[in-house]
C-alpha cells in the first residue's frame, strides 16, 4: 500500500485550487483525474495543437480558467499529478482503490479531498434516448473542446443560466439555434432581485448573454418545457409548450421544431459516490442538486480527514468551487502543521467573506431555476426511465405501487440502477417520481447506494499494480 | 473511403468548426474507413464523420448516441479492437483502431472479432 499526505480526487477548479494552496504550503499533494488534461468540465483543455483552442470564445470565465491552469502548471513540480486515473473504491481508513491503464493500486492518504464535480440532470420524457438528444454540457464540450458541431440545428432546453452559455457557444460555432426553452418564468427574477444584486458582476454577465442571443435572433422562451422528442432512429423534431409554475406543459399550445439536436438539462447533480463509500453522512438539499455530504465551513465531512469541495459537495459553480478548494487546502495545511493559526484564520476569513454574497446570489438563482414537480410526470408508460436496463415507466411504476419506495427495494424488484451507470442517470429522477407518487419527500425516499467498483472494472484491470514512487514515508533519497 | 469523401476529404460531413490543421490518423468504424484528428475522442471523431449512432441496446435493439459526453452515462459504449464496453467519449482514437457499433452487451461480436 502506498501512503500519501493528501490525495485530491478531481482536477477541476476545486481540486486545482486545493492543490495550489497545499503545494504553496509545502505539502506536495497528489491530484488524480480521469481526463488526460486538468481543468475539469468547465476548463477542459483541447488536445495540444487543436484548432478548438483558438476558436473558443474568450469570456471572463475562460480568461480566469486560463489563469488558473497557468498557475497550476507553474506549481507542477510541487504536485504529484496522475492523469487518466480514477478511484473505483474507498475502503476503511481512507484506503483508495485507484485505477489507470497500467493497473491498480491502493493508496492511503492522511487527508482525502473529494473534488468530484457534478453531472447534468435530465429527467426522462418521451424520445429522450434518441441519438441527437444530449446534455447541454455534452454539446458544449463537442464545440469547445473537440471542434465538432453536434448537429446542424439545435434546441437548447431545460433550466439554468448555463443554457444561455451553451446556446451562445453553439451559435458562435455555426449551429442554427432554433430556440432556448427555459422552464423558469421571467417574472420570478423580480421577486428575487435583492438577492440577485449580491453578485452584480455575474448578473451583468447573464444579461450580456441574453442581449447577444437577442441580437442573433434566437428566441428565449421563458416558462416553456420540451415534453417530447421524436424521429426515425435519430432525433428529427421536438415538441414544446408553455408550462404553468409547476412545470406542467399546456399541450393545447404545442409547438413542433424540426432539429437534429436537442441539448437538454435541468441543472446538475453532485457526484457523491466516493463520499458515500467513504462513509460520509449525506443530506438532501434540493437547491444544491440533491444528496450532498454534510460538511463544516472548511469542507470537512462527517468523517475526519475526508474533505469535500466544489460542485460535488453542492452545486454552486466554479467561482465558489475555487474558494471551497482553497478553504479545504488551507484547513488541511493547518492540520498538517504547515500553516500557523493566525495565518490560517486570516486566510479563511478572507475566503468566507467572498463566499457569502456568492452564496446569496446562488440561492436566488436556484429559487428561479428550480426543478419543478411537473418534470417528474413527463415520462409516459412506454418511456424508458432506466437507460441502462431499458426499463419503462409501465415496468417500474407497479413496483413503486407494491412498496418499492427506496433505492434498494426498487432495484431488487426491477433491476433499476443495476447497469453500468450505477443509477447516476435514473435515480435522481426516479427519486422525484417516487416522491411525487407516494407524497413522500425526497429526503424520505433516500439516495442511491453505490458499491465498489463504482465504474465497470474488468479482471484484467486488477492484474498489474501501478508502480508508485513511495517517497512520502521514506527518508529523503531512499528508493521505492 | 467514405461515400462523401469526394467533396471534402478533410471534413466529409461539414461538422468541423475550424478546418483541422494538425496530424490526422486513419481508423475504421464498422466497414468504413474514417479519419480523426490526433488526440480526439472516438465520439468526437464519429460525430465529425456524421455518425451519431454508437450502439444498439440489448433488450429493444434501439439506437443510442452520445449523451453526457463526460464519462458518466455509459450510453456511448462501442467495441474497440475486439473489446466491448469502451466509452466513446472517454477513449482517444489511435491510428489503425478498429471501432465497431456495439450491439447489446457486445460480447458476442467482440468474441468473434478476437477469434479472427
Amino acid at each position: 500500500m502506498i501512503r500519501r499526505k493528501v490525495v485530491i480526487v478531481g482536477a477541476g477548479p476545486a481540486g486545482m485550487s486545493a492543490a495550489l494552496v497545499l503545494a504553496q504550503a509545502g505539502a506536495r499533494p497528489t491530484v488524480l483525474d480521469e481526463n488526460p488534461r486538468v481543468g475539469g468540465q468547465i476548463f477542459r483543455q483541447p488536445p495540444p495543437g487543436s484548432p478548438a483552442a483558438a476558436a473558443r470564445p474568450k469570456d471572463a470565465s475562460a480568461r480566469h480558467g486560463a489563469e488558473l491552469l497557468r498557475r497550476f502548471e507553474a506549481a507542477r513540480a510541487r504536485i504529484e499529478l496522475l492523469n487518466e486515473a480514477y478511484v473505483w473504491g474507498v475502503f476503511p481508513e481512507r484506503r483508495l482503490a485507484i485505477g489507470n491503464q497500467g493497473g491498480w493500486q491502493v493508496v492511503q492518504p492522511e487527508h482525502l479531498v473529494l473534488a468530484t464535480g457534478a453531472y447534468e440532470y435530465t429527467p426522462p420524457f418521451p424520445g429522450w434516448t434518441l441519438p441527437g438528444v444530449m446534455t447541454p454540457g455534452g454539446a458544449q464540450s463537442l464545440v469547445k473542446t473537440w471542434n465538432v458541431r453536434p448537429g446542424k440545428s439545435v434546441v437548447v432546453a431545460g433550466t439554468g443560466p448555463f443554457l444561455l452559455v451553451v446556446a451562445r457557444q453553439l451559435h458562435a460555432a455555426g449551429v442554427a439555434v432554433e430556440a432556448v426553452v427555459e422552464l423558469a418564468r421571467r417574472s420570478e427574477f423580480l421577486r428575487h432581485a435583492p438577492r440577485l444584486l449580491s453578485a452584480p458582476g455575474l448578473l451583468f454577465e447573464g444579461g450580456g448573454y441574453l442581449r447577444e442571443l437577442k441580437a442573433a435572433g434566437i428566441p428565449v422562451l421563458w416558462g416553456h418545457v420540451v415534453f417530447a422528442a421524436g424521429g426515425e432512429g435519430r432525433l428529427q423534431h421536438v415538441e414544446l409548450a408553455p408550462c404553468d409554475a409547476a412545470g406542467t406543459p399546456d399541450r393545447e399550445r404545442t409547438r413542433r421544431l424540426e432539429v437534429d439536436t436537442l441539448a437538454i438539462g435541468y441543472g446538475f447533480v453532485p457526484r457523491v459516490e466516493l463520499a458515500q463509500l467513504a462513509g460520509c453522512e449525506l443530506e438532501f438539499q434540493d437547491e444544491l442538486g440533491g444528496w450532498i455530504p454534510r460538511k463544516d465551513e472548511a469542507g470537512e465531512s462527517s468523517v475526519s480527514g475526508v474533505w469535500v469541495a466544489g460542485d460535488g459537495g453542492g452545486v454552486s459553480g466554479s467561482v465558489v468551487a475555487e474558494l471551497e478548494g482553497e478553504l479545504a487546502g488551507l484547513a488541511i495545511a493547518g492540520r498538517l502543521g504547515l500553516l500557523d493559526a493566525a495565518t490560517l484564520a486570516r486566510e479563511k476569513e478572507q475566503r468566507l467573506a467572498r463566499l457569502a454574497p456568492l452564496r446569496r446570489f446562488r440561492a436566488a438563482l436556484d429559487a428561479v431555476y428550480r426543478v419543478r414537480p411537473g418534470l417528474a410526470r413527463l415520462a409516459e408508460p412506454d418511456t424508458l426511465v432506466c437507460r441502462c436496463e431499458e426499463l419503462t415507466c409501465s415496468e417500474v411504476d407497479p413496483a413503486i405501487g407494491f412498496g418499492g419506495h427506496d433505492f434498494r427495494t426498487l432495484k431488487v424488484m426491477t433491476r433499476l440502477g443495476m447497469g453500468p451507470c450505477q443509477a447516476r442517470m435514473c435515480w435522481p429522477a426516479m427519486m422525484r417520481r417516487i416522491a411525487d407518487r407516494t407524497e413522500k419527500s425526497c429526503a424520505e425516499v433516500g439516495p442511491s447506494r453505490f458499491r465498489p467498483p463504482v465504474r465497470p472494472t474488468t479482471v484484467g484491470d486488477l492484474v498489474q499494480l501501478i508502480p508508485f514512487e513511495d517517497h512520502s514515508d521514506a527518508p529523503a533519497g531512499a528508493g521505492r | 473511403m467514405t461515400p462523401n469523401a469526394a467533396h471534402d476529404p478533410q471534413d466529409p460531413s461539414g461538422r468541423r468548426i475550424v478546418a483541422p490543421g494538425g496530424p490526422r490518423l486513419a481508423f475504421s468504424f464498422d466497414d468504413a474507413r474514417l479519419e480523426a484528428c490526433e488526440g480526439e475522442t472516438i465520439a468526437a471523431a464519429l460525430l465529425a464523420a456524421g455518425r451519431p449512432v454508437l450502439r444498439t441496446t440489448e433488450r429493444r435493439s434501439e439506437p443510442r448516441g452520445l449523451f453526457c459526453n463526460m464519462g458518466v452515462c455509459f450510453e456511448c459504449l462501442v467495441e474497440v479492437d475486439g473489446h466491448a464496453n469502451l466509452r466513446a467519449c472517454q477513449t482517444v482514437v489511435r491510428a489503425g483502431m478498429r471501432v465497431r457499433t456495439q450491439r447489446g452487451f457486445g460480447y458476442r461480436d467482440a468474441a468473434a472479432e478476437l477469434g479472427e
